[in-house]
């Protein structure tokens, strides 16, 4: 009851601060690599785990989950602490949470680069990670709670708020979206299947941008901004009425990233309308954010921090209008799948994020450090460099996809595609390519900039670690005083206990409900010729999975003329209930893949896999030279295939006795289509001669990764083609 | 001349300089070292020169012994903890927060401490073991920070703040949103394989949700409906009820039959939208009052002596004083009964009750009555009445002041709804039974359908949305209405009725005039080492008017109570005070002269008469222009307390056709008031003393001035900064305005009505229809009302 | 599409469990006062001296309220 003094936990905050800078230079790093890969595919040719498709992942979990997740744990033990006039709950928990999710970082920077991903977008990480995130998680939110339970503030700041729902709803939607099957240490299968794996992955895929990338930040927002300005925020009881609006509606937006998809259409338009809605609260908080700084100008002029912010806030505004004119359907059939949409995430990453993380960090380090900041003509450098950097890796990808979009459209008068050939659509568009990696490459510049300038300023900064503060404690709150006047300290704690049930309610009601959808799903209308994969054909699968490929191409054509002209028949929601998980993709470098089955030779397959350009001149798809030589793993298939078993797929008995037969029989007959090819089979003999005269052990073609893939892409999209008595085909419509 | 470092006032009587700052006062350098010593600096690094000087409050509190009274101040008393609430009208800035918010770093017994700056209130809990009320109000009135203790502060029943429409509008627009988000799907799409699957889900959900908003966000439609109903006059809300029935049930019937999706999206935003415009209608000014009788005004209690010695001091409740007690009064505080002085010369201050600063001097045996304050040397009253019997306070027994005879007001929108509820009745019947005759099945639905979309939803919204900007605006603009309605009323006056002291005039400080024989430099420097010398008010008021600075030194001082000081300067008797005091040979043109004027000084100098210092407030800037807009278009009236002493002036500067009536009492006033009403006009009362209280009371709209809002002023509907005096016609003209807007507002929404109507009728009325319409009409109505106000607002602020 | 089964409950489920955290924050006069909270988190708190008195405070600059009437 009396005045209590307490230390703030800075060490906390400065090793999260270390972990964002260090993650950034690498998430970043890794996203230059790839940027410069769309202009020499074979940069790092020959090592697999420096391949494209292995290290987007990569790229996309370091940027948003250790970069930006780092500095949301720094900005929050910062804040929190202070908001609420408390040391964090537990010191242990606070480590607990930084040493965990470095330790998640570095084993996803291990395996995703070795293939292990799950594929599913920004939850890419295989199952014994998506349990660690789990926990430490939890951790943070037990360590948050358990702060805001002490406090020595009544009145919960709206920040707080915005930190609580940022914990609760990530935590269920990472739960609910990683729901899945091991089949080995790193290997797992999603439990759903095809459009309700699309439908739930992006329900994730969208609330992960909301929740993680967004309410955080706006909480930040809330405290880092008002701080660095000193000024109260523009209206405080807007930024309240942004929060509830913002937390009642925001989750139902998802469906937005299927329109034109399978996914049933009242479910796209729904998204849509979600979508829409979203810009009165998103735009209600950007305004009360720049309001704050209404009448502080002059000291934006002159203040790194604000001109950070004030960039920030604007990219948040661009952003959050972009969104919902995206999730319009006929401006999304020309988005999506093409670069519009990696500039319009990356406006929001490195504007939104990047910059209100690089303003925070300005501020913060000096009152951490007890100093002034080292350089501000260099901290203004690199605001300048950077804010180029965005303006030079937007603009040229809004040019790119909008250009390449069009042309996928273009027809000719006689009613064939203008540019039948996808890779004119892609050579059209290098040039951006080049524009916006020398946009990244400022960027990163901007970022080596920061990290030199505040590890000057922690060097001039005197060492104390935590700082001393002094508050009352909340006094008791008896029945008596319940009677009398309007708050206490009991009755406010219940919103905490409160948001604990009711996760748990959430994840019980969730477990009950996954129950049914376990079972292959009835409501889809079965289409009779549609059969489970063979089992090399699952490997295939496993292989097309763990390379990345659907990092470039698509498996979901879309009901437009130009699609089916280009690709074939528009996708059957029926045609997806064997997949888990679904491969739709989300992005199309290369051409959409869906109804690639019969369409090359096997030994075209071969060739292009091994050195792309000999095929298609041209083309930016890196070789996979390994997969040639690499001799397929037939150990685990038929755990593989029990698993799909349990998850409603009808193998019998029977194909799971006899898996290894079929594989080989089907490698064979594989290998004897190759040997068309007299290169191949000169070739491929001298191999076989040259490790039997140096008594080599040789791989038989039939065992090696190529012909699962050959097997799995020779069937996609072909389970609706019928035979006709002719022998011709046609598709089912 | 420096400014104080703590209170940034002119150091004007001296600078007193300590730590190389400077202050105004010894007591702002008191609070300095107070803080200083504390290491609470930060205190002025928030804000430049935060502080307010604290006044002398010696023996000001002690009534805060008194046990009886404590408790009644408490609002947590249990244990040794105490918690209690102040108001603090000073609480201006960020600073005050901060230090407010940090008594505990000044005395560790205070436990905690919160400020709620809006209201201008703070929370301290304290500990009784070491510190008791008293202290904990000392220190705070140490630090300048003097709490507002009044009369009103005691048996306050601890007010639970209600929250209710906070939570109709959350649920209401809880379950819009969800709702909205499953009916959807089935406007997008029927017959979808999928969506058949789910739609009952869907339906049924929504029907969930829609249960409290109909239960709960929608009830007091229900009710007040209901009400007017019983009182025979279909007020707004009936046909809103009316509507958000048909809706539900209709909605209900369709769903559990299985007919459709229901309206429940149509249902659960047209309560939404209309309890957002409930919301918005309420701007309250949490730290005004605009419900103060005498009672805000009067100290909870008074030093009482012993009857006979008149020595021992004991605290009473100024209620528990009878006839024939013996009260203390010391400088500056109030005089709470009529009573007749007994010890001491008393200098009275009125301004509370007419709002005019004029001293007025007493001496042993005169009455003097309640409600004014006394300055000067400590003095002793005989109460002749207790406080309910004395002559102030006799007011509040007029019927005017208990609440149930309020004029009761028919808004706009009342008006209206007469009509249209009748109408949209007959439209709903006929059509209905036409369908009969053309089809059965058919003439049930169209029937509702009407119901449903001629529900006024936009009408109901046009009135609370213009009106609640404007009362933004105008509260902007420094005029602080009580409710929206008043606009509505203040755009109906066609009368306005003036109190002349402190109305039109300021009772801010007096303008001193000198009248006769100039003084020379040296005469002027001898008057002021004089009045140096005297404690009279009056002498200091002249003292800091005269400039010349202060040097040699006086002998034999004498003053003469209510009469007047003399006193030698080398060898000059010089004499100040009243004519008779001070003129020895008759100098009876003067004296008539003086007479009429309020306040006079007379000077003489060895006996010869020099001249006489006025002491008059003067009348407000531009009151003449004001008044000359005013008559234009309104009755004009003046009512003053006082005697017609300025009739003359008066007449000379107003408008020929301005009435003016002098020697009104607090009754008169409001007795004329009413006169006019009866004679149905609509009148405008602008006043600021308590005296016009029962005026402001009985007037349609009465507008009390104030110099400083945080300063109290009577029982009104609204409260004028006076700086902002003079807009007073722009104010008229606004509300006059927002009244066209409402009308404006009207049309628009019948329009919409109509278009409504038309799908009705023919029975085409979809639940996408309806869904659309009814936001649409409601966010069109909100838009203009909201620009066109906006657009108003921006003129005034402009000619301001 | 069982699956919507699943996030409609969860959906609704969270946003439940807000509304009903809203309510409460509600009641217990959480948003009585919605001003005085955003001067009050401008303040610095890290001023204190261990309970060593007489000591000069770190200046800090001026915050601006907008004083509201």
């Amino acid at each position: 009851m009396e005045v209590q003094q307490f230390y703030y936990d800075n060490k906390i905050v400065r090793k999260f601060i270390v972990a964002t800078m260090f993650w950034g230079l690498v998430g970043m790093s890794v996203g230059l690599l790839l940027a410069f890969m769309f202009l020499f595919p074979n940069v790092t040719d020959g090592i697999s785990w420096l391949s494209f498709g292995r290290l987007r992942p990569l790229h996309t979990n370091a940027v948003i989950f250790a970069f930006v997740g780092n500095a949301i744990f720094a900005g929050v033990y910062y804040s929190s602490q202070r908001l609420l006039k408390a040391r964090m709950w537990k010191d242990w928990l606070s480590n607990l949470n930084f040493w965990g999710w470095q330790a998640i970082i570095v084993g996803a920077a291990i395996t995703l680069p070795l293939g292990y991903t799950s594929s599913k977008e920004y939850a890419e990480l295989e199952w014994p990670f998506d349990i660690a995130i789990a926990l430490i998680w939890v951790a943070f939110g037990a360590n948050l709670i358990g702060t805001i339970l002490k406090r020595r503030q009544r009145h919960l700041y709206v920040a707080i708020w915005f930190y609580l729902g940022t914990f609760v709803t990530v935590a269920v939607l990472h739960i609910v979206n990683s729901m899945a099957i091991p089949v080995g240490p790193l290997k797992s299968y999603s439990v759903y299947a095809g459009v309700q794996d699309a439908l739930v992955q992006w329900w994730y895929g969208h609330n992960a941008v909301a929740f993680f990338l967004t309410t955080p930040f706006l909480g930040l927002m809330y405290y880092f901004v008002p701080k660095a300005a000193n000024r109260p925020v523009y209206s405080y009881r807007l930024s309240i009425v942004h929060f509830w609006s913002l937390i009642f509606i925001y989750i139902w937006a998802g469906p937005h990233h299927l329109l034109y998809t399978s996914l049933p259409d009242w479910a796209q338009n729904l998204g849509v309308a979600f979508s829409i809605m979203l810009l009165a609260p998103s735009w209600g908080g950007m305004i009360n954010g720049l309001l704050t700084l209404r009448g502080a100008w002059d000291k934006v002029r002159v203040d790194p921090v604000l001109k950070f912010m004030v960039v920030a806030i604007t990219g948040y505004g661009m952003a959050t209008f972009e969104g919902p004119i995206l999730s319009l359907k006929n401006v999304n059939a020309i988005a999506h799948f093409s670069d519009w949409i990696i500039a319009h995430v990356h406006v929001g990453a490195l504007a939104w994020n990047g910059f209100l993380t690089f303003g925070m960090i300005y501020w913060m380090v000096p009152r951490l450090f007890k100093t002034n900041l080292w350089s501000l003509k260099l901290a203004n450098a690199h605001f300048w460099i950077g804010t180029l950097g965005i303006i030079l890796y937007a603009l040229p990808m809004y040019v790119a996809g909008f250009q390449q979009a069009l042309m996928w459209k273009e027809f000719n008068p006689d009613g064939t595609l203008k540019y039948g050939n996808f890779l004119e659509t892609l050579t059209e568009i290098i040039p951006m390519y080049w524009m916006r990696a020398i946009g990244g490459t400022m960027f990163i510049i901007g970022m080596f900039l920061l990290v030199y300038n505040i590890i000057m300023t922690a060097r001039q900064g005197s060492k104390v670690t935590d700082e001393l503060a002094e508050a009352p404690a909340l006094e008791k709150v008896t029945s008596k005083r319940t009677t009398k006047e309007g708050y206490h300290t009991w009755l406010e704690r219940r919103p905490v206990k409160l948001t604990i049930y009711a996760t748990i309610a959430i994840l019980i009601g969730g477990i009950a409900q996954i129950v049914p959808s376990l079972m292959v799903d009835d409501y889809i209308p079965i289409i009779s010729s549609v059969k489970p994969y063979t089992p090399l054909e699952l490997e295939g699968r496993d292989i097309y999975i763990a390379e990345g490929c659907v990092g470039c191409h698509s498996q979901m054509i879309r009901p437009f003329r130009s699609e089916v002209e280009r690709y074939g028949e528009y996708s059957k929601a029926g045609e997806f209930v064997y997949d888990h998980p679904f491969l739709w993709g989300s992005k199309r470098t290369g051409p959409d893949l869906m109804r690639i089955g019969g369409k090359y030779s096997d030994n075209w397959h071969l060739n292009h896999m091994y050195d792309p350009q000999s095929t298609s001149s041209g083309s930016i798809m890196p070789s996979y030279k390994w997969l040639i030589k690499n001799k397929l793993d037939k150990s685990n298939t038929e755990t593989k295939l029990n698993a799909m078993v349990t998850l409603g797929v009808p193998y019998t008995e029977q194909d799971i006795a006899t898996a290894q037969e079929s594989m080989l029989a089907q490698g064979t007959k594989i290998e004897k289509n190759l040997y068309n090819d007299p290169d191949f089979a000169k070739t491929y003999e001298a191999d076989k001669k040259y490790a039997k005269d140096n008594g080599l052990e040789f791989i038989e073609m039939r065992n090696r990764e190529i012909v699962a893939v050959i097997a799995y892409l020779q069937r996609l999209g072909t389970d609706i083609k019928v035979k006709n008595a002719d022998g011709t085909e046609t598709e089912l419509k | 001349m420096e400014d104080c470092f703590h209170c940034g006032d002119a150091c004007n009587n001296g600078v007193v300089i300590h730590n190389e700052k400077a202050f105004c006062c010894n007591g702002c350098k008191t609070v300095y070292d107070i803080l200083h010593d504390n290491n609470l600096d930060y205190y002025y690094e928030l804000e430049q020169s935060p502080g307010i000087t604290p006044n002398a409050i010696n023996g000001k509190f002690d009534y805060l012994n008194n046990d009886i009274i404590i408790k009644e101040l408490l609002n947590f008393n249990e244990g040794d903890t105490q918690i209690v609430s102040f108001l603090i009208p000073v609480i201006h800035c960020s600073s005050c927060i901060w230090i407010l918010e940090n008594l505990n770093k000044l005395n560790p017994n205070i436990l905690t401490s919160q400020v709620d700056f809006p209201k201008k209130t703070v929370r301290i809990s304290y500990s009784i073991t070491e510190i008791s009320l008293k202290d904990v109000v000392v220190l705070l009135s140490k630090l300048g920070y003097e709490p507002y203790i009044s009369l009103n502060d005691i048996k306050k029943d601890a007010k639970t703040k209600d929250r209710s429409l906070t939570y109709k509008l959350g649920v209401a627009g809880f379950a819009f949103g969800n709702i909205m988000f499953l009916s959807f799907p089935e406007y997008f799409e029927v017959n979808e394989f999928w969506l058949n699957q789910f739609k009952h889900i869907f339906r049924w959900l929504m029907l969930v949700f829609s249960l409290p908003v109909v239960f709960y966000s929608a009830q007091d439609y229900f009710i007040s409906a209901y009400k007017s109903l019983q009182s025979k006059f279909l007020n707004i809300d009936v046909p809103i009820a009316l509507g958000v029935s048909v809706l539900f049930i209709r909605s209900v019937m369709e769903v559990v039959l299985n007919l459709g999706t229901g309206f429940f999206d149509s249902l659960s935003g047209l309560v939404f939208f209309l309890l957002l415009g409930k919301f918005f209608q309420q701007k309250t000014y949490n730290y005004l009052s605009f419900e103060r009788d005498y009672k805000s005004y009067f100290p909870i209690a008074v030093t009482k002596l012993d009857s006979k010695n008149l020595i021992d001091e004991f605290q009473t409740k100024v209620y528990d004083l009878v006839p024939d007690d013996c009260i203390l009064i010391r400088n500056e505080e109030l005089i709470p009964v009529d009573g007749i002085l007994k010890k001491g010369s008393a200098f009275i201050d009125y301004s509370f009750v007419t709002g005019e600063a004029k001293l007025v001097e007493k001496i042993i045996g005169d009455e003097i009555f309640a409600g004014g304050k006394h300055s000067g040397t400590p003095i002793v009253i005989l109460v002749t009445k207790s406080v309910k019997q004395s002559y102030l306070t006799q007011l509040w027994n007029n019927e005017i002041f208990n609440a149930s005879t309020q004029n009761i007001f028919q808004s706009l929108t009342d008006k209206i709804s007469q009509r249209f509820t009748k109408s949209l009745l007959v439209i709903a019947f006929v059509s209905g039974l036409i369908w009969l005759f053309i089809d059965m099945s058919k003439s049930l639905n169209v029937f509702t359908a009407v119901l449903i979309v001629a529900c006024p939803c936009a009408l109901a919204l046009a009135a609370p949305f213009t009106l609640g900007n404007l009362l933004r605006i105008l509260g902007m603009n420094k005029l602080y209405l009580k409710k929206a309605e008043v606009i509505e009323q203040l755009a109906g006056v066609d009368t306005i009725v003036f109190d002349k002291t402190g109305t039109l005039t300021t009772n801010a400080l007096h303008t001193i005039s000198y009248k006769g024989e100039l003084f020379s430099e040296e005469e002027n420097n001898q008057l002021k080492n004089v009045l140096r010398a005297s404690s009279h008010p009056l002498s200091r008021a002249l003292f800091h008017h005269i400039k010349s600075e202060v040097s040699f030194d006086i002998t034999n001082y004498s003053e003469d109570i209510g009469k007047g000081i003399s006193a030698n300067v080398n060898n000059e008797t010089i004499k100040i005070g009243r004519f008779d005091f001070v003129a020895s040979e008759s100098k009876s043109n003067i004296k008539s002269e003086s007479s009429l004027l309020q306040t006079t000084v007379h000077i003489s100098i060895n006996e010869k008469y020099k001249g006489y210092y006025a002491f008059k407030n003067e009348y407000r800037k531009g009151f003449d222009r004001l008044l000359n807009e005013l008559s234009k278009d309104y009755k004009l009236i003046v009512l003053s307390g006082d005697n017609s002493g300025e009739t003359t002036y008066l007449t000379k500067t107003l408008p020929a056709d301005v009435e003016l009536v002098f020697n009104q009492n607090p009754n008169d006033k409001l007795e004329f008031v009413k006169a006019l009403q009866n004679k149905n006009k609509k009148v405008l009362m602008i006043g600021d003393g308590l005296n016009d209280a029962g005026a402001l009371a009985q007037s349609n709209v009465g507008l009390s001035i104030s110099e400083n809002i945080n300063v109290f002023s009577p029982a009104c509907d609204g409260i004028l900064d006076a700086s902002m005096f003079i807009n007073i016609y722009e104010f008229l003209q606004v509300s006059k305005k927002g009244v066209k807007i409402i009308k404006y507002a009207f049309f628009f929404s019948l329009f919409y009505n109509l278009i409504g109507l038309c799908f009705a009728i023919t029975g085409h009325l979809e639940p996408v229809v309806a869904a659309i319409l009814m936001p649409l009409s409601s966010i069109s109505i909100v838009f203009f009302t909201t620009i066109s106000t906006y657009l108003i607002g921006r003129k005034i602020t402009q000619n301001s | 599409m069982t699956i919507i089964y699943l996030l409609l409950t969860i959906s609704v489920l969270v946003a439940l469990a807000f509304f009903a955290a809203f309510i409460l924050s509600v009641k217990n006069g959480q948003y009585d006062d919605v001003y005085t909270p955003s001067v009050r988190m401008l303040f610095e708190d890290e001023l204190v001296k261990p309970k060593a008195p007489k000591t000069k405070t770190e200046p800090t600059n001026k915050i601006k309220t907008n004083n509201h009437n």
